[in-house]
């Protein structure tokens, strides 16, 4: 079990490796200077000197990269350009407000999903399986920022049920923190579930179609012992897997439902960011997420013989 | 197959309607999409403009018919795109396998770990937010899931007899690759493919929502949906419209996809 | 908004609001200030936030002048190189200590210390042309400072508000390592709390001795405050904003032009347009081959229907004004007033002696919010068609678009330069050679001669003289078309008297709240 653990995160290094050099590379190539930016229209060459010193970006890229990187090891961040507040803290504090909203999402979406999904391939081709693929799938078709936006005509416009726009964090108002949370995280949830269903269904199906199963029924089991004790069981491993890769790629996702209910998460710190060609917070958001992504699949991976007594972790 | 018949029906419909659309869009339009008329600024839907006006005054029907055409271009090329160069990769990767796999999937790998989106995000801003920006961006977000697919389909397929076979028959690599293992990763391409363009059509919606796909004034049901956010209140089409058009055509495609995939992908058969 | 949204949003974002005192507000920035050191790491809000604590030795007046601010009086010497401030008498910092002439020398090494990183350093120490090669302190209320050249702009340079008006500042207001700690100044309010993305504070600073006047006047005037404190609240985003403004969770907040006639709907906002100097421009590149042709240029100039385009990005609200020197300017007068005329037929044919041939022509605009950039260019865009342009609109990521405005390298562009209150000043932000600083606009020698006149004399007849002749050839050459001056649209509470905002900023010491 332990060699398995290390043999995975000795596999993520290379990943997040190549990963930092792609990122610095890439957002090097982007047109725009941070520098000319902050001084607008203002800006005299002088002055313009003066900033891109002050920032070292009048070092070469290589020299750039090296002293970036040697503080990246040392959990160092570095300073964003624009806000002058250290990287890292202000990734972890927008982190934890995306986290909120998507977790709870997608853990709602699951206890919903998982279940519906395993009824509907149970149910192969009646109704009931007809009405379930047929929302999953319409819902899965209608993007995060359009639902978002319907919700928000609905609820927030039309029935004055729930503030537009905006976000309040818990420490502060948790009544109303609750309250601004509502649409994004049902935003979410019903896109989710969309996806989840569909998942979870195509799982449970392959493995009601495997060999021991149908050895089962010849056993003469009974159809809920059939389906609780084998395939149920057996079928939520690879669900388990696929709410992995839906949490990691939610946090790419994201940045779209925050634009919409002007969420201050991760998704738009790095679109703002962008922007603003804030170099030291663009690669923090990208390398955050990418090792948050490693991450996750590692832990998931890790749980899945919990899930799966087929696979075992040696 | 019951469903299989609703899917094909249903999705072909919407699609065929979708396609009509664009291709109508791409040559006539009922008014020109970018003509800016101040005594019409924000006309509800009615008789003059079936889906109303935004906030230039410009018919919201026209410029839904022209944006139709944008995206079904940006994102058959981008599919176009993904697919040669991922299934090159793959190709490459999975028949030479040893050093240049290991090197070539290492990158892929990397590239995955990013959800496509953000590798998109940033390779838009390198490659400019214009149609050919979103193109080349796109293109090469998507590139390693293709990679990986071709890879994998290849490397289950050289060991096969037929391929074995060819080897033997002094065939050069290159001949075999061509002839017998291209042609076996059409199947699985094409369920991907089909998936592809719906996440291309997603992504580059997604994008120019948040200000970086095709800027405007062009119109794409993006960047619509985003110029609707401030005149929401007072505008609902111009919320509306936009955002139906994007859920259909993606209805339409995945429904198509799941019936694609159901008869290309005998292991999926049955499964949604 | 109905009240009851108005209600969960007071909940929410009200804290401040409630609890607070009758005389504290609540001000929108639309993004968290920078820092609280002045000049240094700045953008409009961190100056708006940063005036409201310290204070120069001059400041501007509503009409572009400058006044005494710290100094009781200025003197300059006959050969106009030398500048005597006599300080005020009984102005003390927030901490208490007294203001002296060696503050004020401290201060101003600490800015020329390239440590400091004063973005205003290169105006100063000879690199932009202008040097203070000696500043002294005879006694304690009297500091001189001598330039190398005579300039009529030495004290609007010191006046500058993203110069964060060179303020005096307090050695407290730096750690015992000498880095920046906090604003320890003269202003009338007192730094409070700093926390980032969230707000910034300030209270009133009950020692506090104005500058002489009956009401607030740009950055002099009365300024002793009635408030008891101030809450700087971010707010992202427009919407937002406005929501807080109904439901009184913000009481001063800058907001969308077309947001206005919604808000003054409501029973508790006033809503309205506030003017700026900055200005609203299309930027031809006169190097072009194209756009080279001066009657092409001419042209354009003939094809807006210039009032129409103004009411059409300000909501009716703004003023048209195709000169250099801004509306609110004290040398505006019917000179500066005449502008182009919309002529169609004009413009036809000057196209036609101009030999063009429909070669397109490419407008670069940016989407940044209160910024008319993309509005005009798509409005100027339709306009120049009407007349048989073929005019495309680019739009680029405003950090792109600067790019190609730093580097000249554009046929048309739709842009907005911030405020300059001094015309000199405001000429010289488009006016120089093109070969060693490619984001000038108008290259023409004589011009510059005549700005560097305006520089350097001092006499208000002779200087009004320059800044017509400018007009006149900027009429002729049209090397931009320049449509109007800023038209910011300001809300605030009807609790809330007395908070207009100044130059795009938000300035509140002279406001009061009357009600609840």
């Amino acid at each position: 079990m332990l060699h398995f653990v290390f043999k995975r995160i000795a596999m993520a290094v290379p990943t997040l490796l190549i990963m930092a050099v792609t990122v610095f590379v890439l957002i090097r190539l982007i047109p725009g200077d941070p520098a000319a930016l902050m001084l607008g229209d203002l800006a005299t060459p002088a002055s313009l000197a003066d900033l891109r010193e002050r920032l070292g970006l009048d070092q070469s890229l290589p020299v750039q990269f090296g002293i970036w990187f040697g503080n990246v090891l040392r959990g160092d961040f570095g300073i964003s350009i624009t806000s002058s507040q250290p990287v890292l803290p202000l990734v972890l504090d927008r982190f934890w407000i995306s986290a909120r909203v998507v977790l709870i999402a997608v853990l709602l979406a699951s206890l919903f999903a998982v279940p519906a999904g395993m009824i509907a391939a149970w149910r192969q081709n009646s109704g009931t399986d007809l009405f379930l693929v047929g929302t999953a799938t319409l819902l899965y078709s209608i993007p995060t920022f359009w639902l978002g936006l319907l919700l928000l005509l609905l609820f927030g416009l039309e029935l004055n049920w729930l503030p537009v726009v905006g976000y309040v964090s818990f420490s502060e108002d948790p009544r109303a923190a609750l309250l601004y949370i509502v649409m994004p995280v049902m935003t979410l949830f019903l896109h989710e579930m969309g996806v989840l269903i569909r998942m979870s269904r195509a799982s449970t199906l392959e493995v009601l179609r495997l060999d021991y199963i149908t050895h089962a029924r010849a056993k003469g089991l009974s159809e809920t012992a059939v389906l609780w004790r084998h395939a149920f069981k057996n079928a939520f491993g690879p669900t388990w897997t696929l709410i992995g890769l839906v949490l990691g790629n939610l946090l790419g996702g994201i940045a779209v439902v925050e634009t919409v209910f002007t969420i201050p998460g991760l998704g738009r710190l790095l679109v703002d960011a962008i922007f603003a060609r804030d170099y030291p917070v663009i690669q923090g958001c990208l390398l955050f997420v990418a090792f948050v992504y490693v991450a996750v699949n590692l832990v998931v991976d890790l749980l899945y013989p919990v899930f799966d007594p087929r696979v075992t972790a040696e | 197959m019951k469903r299989l018949s609703l899917n094909v029906v249903l999705g072909g419909a919407i699609i065929g309607i979708v396609i009509a659309g664009a291709v109508l869009g791409a040559v006539w339009t009922p008014y020109d999409p970018l003509k800016i008329n101040f005594v019409a600024r924000l006309a509800p839907p009615g008789a003059a403009h079936w889906l109303g006006t935004d906030e230039f005054g410009r018919d919201v029907l026209s410029r839904l018919m022209a944006a139709a055409a944008t995206s079904m271009l940006i994102s058959l090329s981008t599919v176009a795109a993904a697919g040669l160069l991922g299934t090159a990769v793959g190709l490459v990767s999975g028949y030479a396998r040893g050093w240049t796999d290991r090197i070539l999937m290492a990158f892929n790998d990397a590239l995955l770990a990013f959800p496509a989106i953000l590798l998109a995000l940033g390779l838009l801003t390198v490659a400019g937010a214009n149609s050919s920006g979103i193109i080349v961006a796109l293109g090469l977000a998507y590139t390693p899931s293709v990679a990986r697919i071709v890879r994998g389909t290849v490397l289950s397929l050289r060991e096969r007899e037929f391929v074995e076979a060819s080897r033997v028959m002094g065939n050069s690599e290159f001949y075999t690759v061509l002839r017998h293992i291209l042609p076996n990763c059409v199947g699985p391409m094409t369920v991907l493919a089909t998936s592809m363009f719906g996440w291309v059509l997603l992504a580059e919606s997604a994008l120019s929502f948040l200000g970086l796909g095709v800027p405007p004034p062009a119109p794409t049901w993006g960047n619509m949906l985003a110029g609707s956010r401030p005149f929401i209140a007072q505008a609902v089409w111009l919320g509306i419209f936009p955002g139906l058009c994007i859920s259909l055509t993606l209805l339409g495609i995945n429904l198509l996809g799941d019936a694609l995939r159901d008869r290309l992908d005998p292991r999926m058969r049955g499964a949604s | 908004m109905t009240r009851f949204l108005a209600a969960l949003l007071g909940m929410a974002l009200a804290a401040g609001a409630a609890t607070a005192s009758a005389q504290s507000i609540t001000v929108a920035l639309n993004a968290d200030i920078r820092s609280t050191n002045p000049g240094v790491n700045r953008d409009d809000n961190t100056d708006a936030v940063v005036l409201h604590m310290v204070e120069g030795l001059v400041g501007y007046r509503a009409n572009g002048s400058v006044a005494p601010l710290l100094a009781e009086s200025v003197e300059r010497s006959d050969d106009g190189k030398t500048y005597s401030f006599r300080l005020r008498q009984g102005v003390t910092f927030h901490n208490g200590a007294p203001l002296t002439s060696a503050d004020v020398l401290w201060s101003w090494n600490r800015y020329m210390d390239p440590k400091t990183d004063w973005r205003c350093r290169s105006d100063f120490d000879g690199r932009n042309g202008l040097k203070v090669e000696k500043v002294e302190a005879p006694d304690d209320r009297t500091v001189t400072m001598t330039l190398d050249h005579a300039s009529a702009l030495f004290l609007d340079a010191l006046a500058r508000t993203d110069c964060g008006g060179t303020a005096i500042l307090h050695k407290d207001s730096l750690k015992p390592d000498g880095s920046w700690d906090k604003p320890v100044g003269t202003g009338p309010f007192r730094f409070g709390e700093w926390r980032r993305g969230e707000y910034v504070t300030v209270s009133r600073f009950d020692g506090y001795q104005s500058p002489p006047g009956d009401k607030p006047d740009g950055m002099v005037g009365a300024k002793r405050t009635a408030l008891a404190s101030v809450k700087f609240l971010v707010v992202p985003d427009a919407s937002t904003a406005k929501a807080a403004l109904a439901s009184g969770a913000v009481d001063v907040a800058q907001v969308l032009e077309t947001d206005v006639p919604e808000l003054n709907k409501t029973k508790t906002v006033e809503a309205g347009f506030f003017p700026s100097t900055t200005k609203h421009t299309f930027l031809f590149q006169t190097r072009d081959p194209l756009l080279g042709n001066v009657k092409l240029r001419q042209a354009i100039a003939a094809s807006l229907d210039i009032p129409q385009l103004v009411a059409a990005v300000s909501n009716g609200e703004g003023k048209p004004n195709n000169s250099g020197v801004p509306v609110t300017s004290a040398y505006y007068d019917a000179v500066q007033a005449k502008g182009y005329a919309y002529d169609p037929a004009k413009a036809k044919a000057l196209l036609k002696e101009a030999g063009y041939k429909g070669e397109p022509i490419k407008i670069i605009a940016n989407k940044r919010v209160h910024v008319p950039s993309f509005n005009a260019a798509v409005i100027a865009q339709a306009m120049m068609q009407a007349v048989g342009i073929n005019a495309q609109i680019e739009v680029l990521e405003w950090v792109t678009q600067l790019d190609r405005y730093n580097t000249g390298n554009y046929q048309m562009m739709s842009f907005s330069y911030s405020g300059r209150l001094d015309p000199a000043l405001s000429y010289e932000q488009f006016s120089g050679p093109k070969d060693s600083q490619p984001r000038k606009v108008w290259d023409d020698p004589a011009v510059q001669d005549l700005i560097t006149k305006a520089s350097t004399i001092s006499d208000e007849a002779q200087r009004q003289a320059v800044f017509d002749e400018l007009h006149k050839r900027q009429m002729e050459a049209t090397p931009l078309i320049i449509f109007s001056n800023g038209q910011e649209a300001w809300a605030h509470t009807k609790r809330v008297q007395g908070a207009d905002p100044w130059e795009g900023k938000a300035r509140v010491w002279g406001a009061r709240v009357v009600g609840n």
